[in-house]
């Protein structure tokens, strides 16, 4: 079996009493696309500095095609990096920048003449070899930083939040396009980011990173659809949250004192405090209690506005705050703030999940 | 940008406007005048410095560059530069250290490095002197004391001047250099080093003028035929300054004009000196 194109094995790393990255093993697939994606602070960054080498790990290993590299210094690596600020050379006209990694692999200069011309074609900047990098837009200094990257054929391809500095829409076409640029080169790829909605549309699969630790790995809809932590929940899109407990018939009985019959994982045990999770997109609010599925009492607090959706805020009788989210389709909402309503979902949307110790 | 602040109308009403004008002038009156009146001295006729100078002639000129004048000043051209490329070269390293790594007695270093800055000079001249004969280097008194004092007293400009340079280089760019397979010395030469070469320039020019204007600590350490051109100067005032003194004191003030006039054509270190143009 060939080796994986990545591979961290119980990968640490300690500043003084504090660890960054606290135990991560992953295996990333040649031609893979994969996602850190963690709030600041969660090690992703960190992760993504051992990956490159420009720390040694406390403990742990790093393979790259199965040879070990995590004592090697960077330069021996053959990885390629994009930085959030980019990290041009701002000497150096943005040909220069993307031959600086030909150069110092001594390769002779027509090829890298060649190879910095592809580069710079790959990313959409002919013509613009000779600019410096402070001629340049974010945008397209952050495509010579893409450029300078891959053109090197790097083994992996490290991008540590390279869209974070663009505007918004800028941002949403360069993650199409460096998706499809990856896609297209089957160039390995670990990617860095907290933005859930990045990390979504780009990746094959998703590390979702907490405190040092990966919580959840997963194909993006794995992670969405089914999320294994209330952490990993909460982080990526919305959810409703409510306190409940596993009872000895295996369901779950809800604060409010209501016992529904959902599927609960077989490493909770009976009597643990849960959560019953549900997408505020997968609710509805309906005027009178359902027959089925989970049904939650409470008055509406506050209906918002937000052009393609309406927000509905849910002050329910358990205590607990409700969220449901509708599509506008163009009618007036049916409900007033004050009204009493019903939280309602079918259980096939409902999860339950451990909740935290 | 800041010239909308002041707009003609409100230059033409304020009277912080006027204020600001009379200052400005004041300093042009007592940092220029000066020089241009010690030049028109130098071109007196008669023995004496008389201002407005009385009739014209070249003589004072003639004496001052006569190999008694000359000889000091080229040894204050060797020792400003020779001070300059070792102050650069000492506080590249100094620089990297005190301001990249953190480690025990950085504080102190930094004291010890940045220290005569604030020292009298004439204390580190006197020092120098004391230390040069209690250890028995007296023969060395003189051109090699010189440069030792001159390296001591210049090379925080040049520590300084390099820091900053190092520090306003963007943080990642050598992890970027060592991603794209440079060794560390392949990082310094292509990336770091072109980089901070403004900040090396100037240091070494903050240095020569330092150590050209000194008279301080030089006067403690100089010797017969090893006299810095500021020290022979002072000992020419004991007899009173005449004309020559004038002519000479142009000269001095021209030479490292024209020095650094020329680093700046060939490196354009005016980044540093006028401020980062770079924005």
């Amino acid at each position: 079996m060939a080796d994986p194109a990545l591979r961290l094995v119980g990968i640490e790393k300690h500043y003084a009493t504090v660890a960054a990255v606290a135990g991560i093993n992953l295996e990333v697939n040649e031609g893979e696309f994969v996602t850190l994606l963690g709030p600041s602070g969660c090690g992703k960054t960190t992760t993504l500095g051992l990956i490159a080498g420009f720390f040694p790990p406390t403990a742990g290993e790093i393979y790259l095609k199965g040879r070990p590299v995590a004592d090697l210094p960077s330069f021996r690596r053959d990885i390629g990096v994009v930085f959030q600020d980019y990290a041009l050379f701002p000497h150096m006209s943005a040909a220069a920048n993307v031959a600086f990694g030909l150069r110092m692999r001594n390769v002779p200069q027509p090829e890298i003449t060649k190879r910095v011309a592809d580069a710079l074609d790959l990313v959409q900047l002919v013509g613009l070899g000779e600019r410096r990098p402070l001629q340049m837009s974010g945008g397209q200094r952050q495509r010579v930083a893409l450029a300078r990257a891959l053109v090197i054929n790097p083994t992996v391809l490290l991008l540590d939040e390279p869209l974070s500095n663009l505007d918004l829409k800028l941002r949403e076409e360069m993650r199409i396009e460096i998706a499809a640029i990856q896609r297209r080169l089957g160039i390995t790829t670990v990617f860095v980011t907290h933005d859930q909605s990045e990390a979504l549309v780009m990746s094959n699969r998703i590390a979702v990173m907490n405190a040092g630790r990966i919580e959840q790995i997963g194909e993006p809809a794995d992670i969405y659809e089914r999320p294994a932590t209330r952490f990993v929940a909460e982080f990526i899109g919305r959810m409703n949250m409510f306190a409940g407990q596993v009872t000895p018939a295996r369901t779950v009985r809800t604060a409010a004192g209501t016992e529904i019959d959902l599927p609960v994982p077989a490493s909770i045990v009976t009597g643990a405090e849960v959560h019953v999770a549900v997408r505020p997109e997968r609710t509805r609010l309906v005027r009178d209690k359902p027959a089925d599925g989970l049904a939650l009492r409470g008055a509406l607090r506050q209906v918002l506005y937000l052009g393609a959706t309406r927000e509905f805020h849910v002050a329910l009788d358990a205590g607990q705050r409700g969220l449901v989210e509708t599509p506008n389709d163009g009618a007036a909402p049916s409900f007033e703030t004050g009204a009493t309503v019903w939280l309602a979902a079918s259980f096939a949307n409902c999860r339950v999940l451990p909740a935290p110790s | 940008m800041n010239a909308r602040i002041f707009s003609a109308r409100w230059r033409a009403t304020s009277g912080p406007w006027a204020l600001l004008c009379t200052v400005v002038a004041f300093v042009y009156v007592f940092s220029l005048g000066p020089i241009l009146i010690t030049t028109a001295v130098s071109f007196n006729q008669t023995n004496r410095s008389f201002f407005p100078p009385r009739g014209f002639s070249l003589r004072w000129w003639e004496r001052a560059l006569t190999p008694e004048w000359l000889d000091p000043l080229l040894f204050s051209l060797k020792l400003g530069t020779f001070t300059a490329l070792l102050s650069t070269l000492l506080a590249l390293p100094l620089a990297f250290a005190l301001y990249r790594y953190r480690f025990r007695g950085r504080e102190a270093l930094v004291a010890l490095t940045l220290g005569p800055l604030m020292l009298p000079t004439l204390v580190t001249g006197v020092g120098l002197l004391q230390l040069f004969q209690y250890v028995g280097w007296r023969e060395h008194i003189g051109f090699a004391a010189l440069l030792v004092g001159h390296v001591v007293i210049c090379m925080p400009f040049a520590v300084r001047t390099v820091s900053i340079s190092l520090q306003t280089l963007p943080p990642n760019l050598e992890l970027a250099a060592a991603s794209l397979g440079a060794t560390p010395v392949r990082t310094l030469r292509h990336i770091v080093f072109p980089l901070i070469k403004s900040g090396l320039v100037a240091g070494a020019v903050f240095a020569f003028i330092h150590s050209f204007t000194d008279v301080n600590l030089s006067i403690f350490l100089a010797r017969p035929g090893e006299v810095p051109i500021t020290v022979k100067i002072l000992g020419f005032l004991e007899f009173g300054f005449a004309p020559t003194l004038a002519a000479v004191s142009v000269i001095t003030l021209l030479l490292p004009l024209i020095l650094v006039a020329i680093v700046e054509r060939v490196s354009g270190l005016g980044d540093f000196i006028y401020g980062d143009r770079r924005g």
